[in-house]
């Protein structure tokens, strides 16, 4: 079985575990009649076990690819990736407590930071500054712009 | 009809809506422009903005931003030879070309002026469709709405690019996803695990923006760090008249516009495809009908006409079904629904008659943002050229910064901007999964209209599900979307794939 079957297979696999689970959560809601709340969701998670199970079959009964893609220079860049969902997570976690203004500066510039191409030169001071310019403009143009109130946290005292 | 679209361009033309729709256009047309970034995202991140606006300015500013995307795909697609858009992929077949040859702004004026062509012909039969359509709609019962939605529902996921198997799949996710929060008809509260917040379900804005925005912004993270320094070809202004191109080459093209008009029209109004399909079909379509085939794909205006034609005629398409049944056709029209509903305005039928005013303040800011369209894309080519440099590095976490923002803005809840980076892993295990979220979005929010509709109906009916058949609209589209599934189940034991499935996938 080539790599492209294997994704398949797990793909199938997903959308089958994807139909069981949301099976198992509409078994819980409470019943009334034969339509009642939980009729819509009974048939959608019949049909996703269905075409998990017909996308897990399809993919066991498909030949191997002959034409097979050849194998990218170097596969997608799971580390950045990490990173930047680190970053996101961290930058929501604390954006009420250090507030918008001071959560996005830090933000953008360690984003900056993970995502500079190889090639390029990091530059830290226009890093911040870029950072520092982009979350006052957002800031000020949605908070009196739009009467937009995003979190102040530490800087709650500026009006 | 006329004096509403005369008191809707009275309105348009008043200050503040006319900078809204000049800047809506000229952020969108940058937002087509850059790979990357699509008319979603803008309309996603702008829509926060039309909170504080009254309808009429917040739709504007929604319509100018979406003709705006539509077009600015061709910039790209003829000077990167990257299509900005999906709407713009058959554009790169030609307009490298031409850029190539040294035909570039010829490419471009041809572009930009075929796409306004487009844009008005399309919101001419809008202008036209629409109220007929709202006025036959007005009978529509549950039933009618229910054999709709299910009709719209199998389209979608069936005609949506990639297997049959996992549009249908993307579809029901999306609706699985709509059934969170309190039920229709009976009130049970359903997949909220106790958490208050979740009692009203997920906002149509945090699912769209976390989908198609911050996924995007996670799969840029793949390479990012990869990629080079994008050569944005250059062109000159200097010395051109109009826009590039003769009388003579022009009207050489208004047989093959007017067919690639009908085809983006007609496709736009089919629920679940839109610009990404028709600029295929009407360049496939030009090609076969063309004197000198030989020429295609080689710098010929034929080639570039055809394709911007027909994406940009999509437009007034694509808003018939929304105006007169509330049902969008892709994610650009999912999110402009979201825009009404913002705004305390629901699409349908009844819009004609309770807000008919507003239409038409719509309809006149769809002319005037086609014509800043024409105007701004050509003489402003050489800023929107300059923006193109902007590296991705930069732009993409403060697009990242503003999605917060927008779901922030919903309800003042950081619940919301959780919200959209769970749709956001979702978006991206989609992508990595080849699953399609056009189906997953119109399964959201076609979801919630078929249950409902299906449970006031089968009160209608007594509990009798023959209601749905008896009823000649139900019955019909019933019946239709039964033929689509065979048709579809069909042509995939037939293996073999159309050219438009093909370019698509290549």
């Amino acid at each position: 079985m080539d790599r492209a079957n294997k994704r398949e297979l797990v793909i199938g696999a997903a959308m089958l575990a994807t139909g069981v689970i949301y099976l198992l959560l509409t078994a819980n809601l409470p019943r009334k009649a034969f339509i009642d709340a939980a009729f819509v969701p009974y048939l959608l998670a019949a049909g996703m076990c269905l075409l998990g199970a017909l996308q897990l079959i399809a993919a066991w009964r498909q030949p191997p690819r002959e034409d097979g893609v050849a194998p990218a220079e170097a596969g997608p860049d799971y580390l950045t990736v990490g990173k930047t969902l680190g970053l996101i997570v961290g930058y929501i976690a604390v954006l009420q407590w250090l507030g918008f203004p001071i959560a996005t500066v830090a933000y953008l510039y360690l984003q900056f930071l993970v995502l500079t191409p190889h090639d390029h030169r990091v530059s830290h001071g226009r890093y911040l500054l870029i950072a520092l310019c982009a979350s006052v403009f957002i800031y000020v143009v949605f908070r009196h712009g739009f009467d937009l109130l995003l979190p102040a946290g530490l800087l709650d005292f500026i009006e | 009809m006329f004096e509403l679209l005369l008191s809707g361009f009275g309105a348009v033309f008043s200050l503040n809506i006319l900078v809204l729709v000049t800047v809506g256009v000229a952020v969108g047309i940058v937002f087509g422009a850059v790979p990357g970034l699509t008319a979603v995202m803008a309309i996603a991140l702008c829509l926060p903005l039309t909170f504080t606006m009254g309808p009429a300015a917040g739709l504007s500013l929604l319509v100018a931003l979406y003709i705006g995307a539509t077009s600015g795909g061709l910039i790209s697609a003829i000077l990167l030879k990257i299509p900005g858009t999906p709407s713009s992929i058959a554009t790169t077949f030609d307009g490298g070309p031409m850029m190539d040859k040294g035909e570039g702004i010829k490419a471009l004026g041809v572009g930009v002026v075929f796409s306004f062509l487009g844009t008005i012909f399309s919101i001419a039969a809008l202008i036209f469709i629409a109220p007929w359509l709202a006025k036959v709609a007005l009978s529509f019962g549950p039933h009618e709405y229910f054999g709709i939605a299910i009709f719209s529902l199998t389209l979608i996921a069936t005609l949506s690019t990639g297997s049959m198997l996992k549009g249908l799949f993307a579809g029901a996710i999306g609706f699985a996803i709509s059934t969170v929060g309190i039920a229709p008809v009976d009130a049970v509260r359903r997949f909220t695990f106790g958490i208050p917040n979740l009692n009203s379900g997920f906002d149509l804005l945090v699912v769209l923006v976390g989908v198609f925005a911050i996924s995007e912004i996670i799969k840029v993270a793949e390479e990012v760090r990869r990629e080079q320094k994008t050569a944005v070809g250059q062109v000159s202004m200097r010395s051109i008249k109009g826009f590039g191109f003769s009388m003579k080459e022009f009207f050489e093209q208004i047989p093959n516009a007017f067919r690639s008009a009908l085809i983006g029209l007609g496709i736009g109004i089919l629920p679940g495809i839109g610009g990404g399909t028709s600029n295929i079909v009407a360049y496939i379509a030009a090609k076969k009908r063309s004197k000198h085939p030989e020429k295609f794909g080689k710098g010929c205006i034929d080639g570039i006409v055809a394709p911007e034609t027909a994406n940009n005629a999509g437009i007034g398409g694509a808003m018939i079904p929304l105006l007169t049944l509330g049902i969008p056709g892709d994610a650009v029209t999912a999110i402009l629904l979201g825009g009404f509903m913002i705004h305390g305005i629901q699409p349908g039928p009844m819009l004609f008659v309770s807000q008919g005013e507003l239409v038409y303040t719509i309809f006149a800011a769809l002319i005037l943002a086609s014509v800043l369209m024409l105007i701004l894309e050509f003489w402003g080519l050489r800023i929107f050229v300059k923006l193109l440099a902007v590296p991705k590095h930069i732009l993409l976490p403060i697009i990242m910064v503003l999605c917060v923002v927008g779901a922030f803005g919903l309800s003042s809840r950081i619940f919301d901007v959780w919200s959209i980076v769970v749709f956001g892993l979702l978006g991206y295990g989609f992508v990595k999964g080849g699953i399609p979220a056009a189906p997953f979005i119109i399964g959201f929010i076609l979801g919630p209209m078929a249950e409902t509709n299906f449970r006031r109906g089968l009160m209608l009916s007594d509990g009798n599900f023959m209601g749905f058949l008896t009823s000649p609209i139900a019955g019909s589209f019933l019946g239709l979307a039964a033929l689509v599934i065979v048709w579809q189940v069909w042509g995939a034991f037939r293996d073999k794939p159309s050219k438009t499935a093909e370019i698509l996938r290549a």
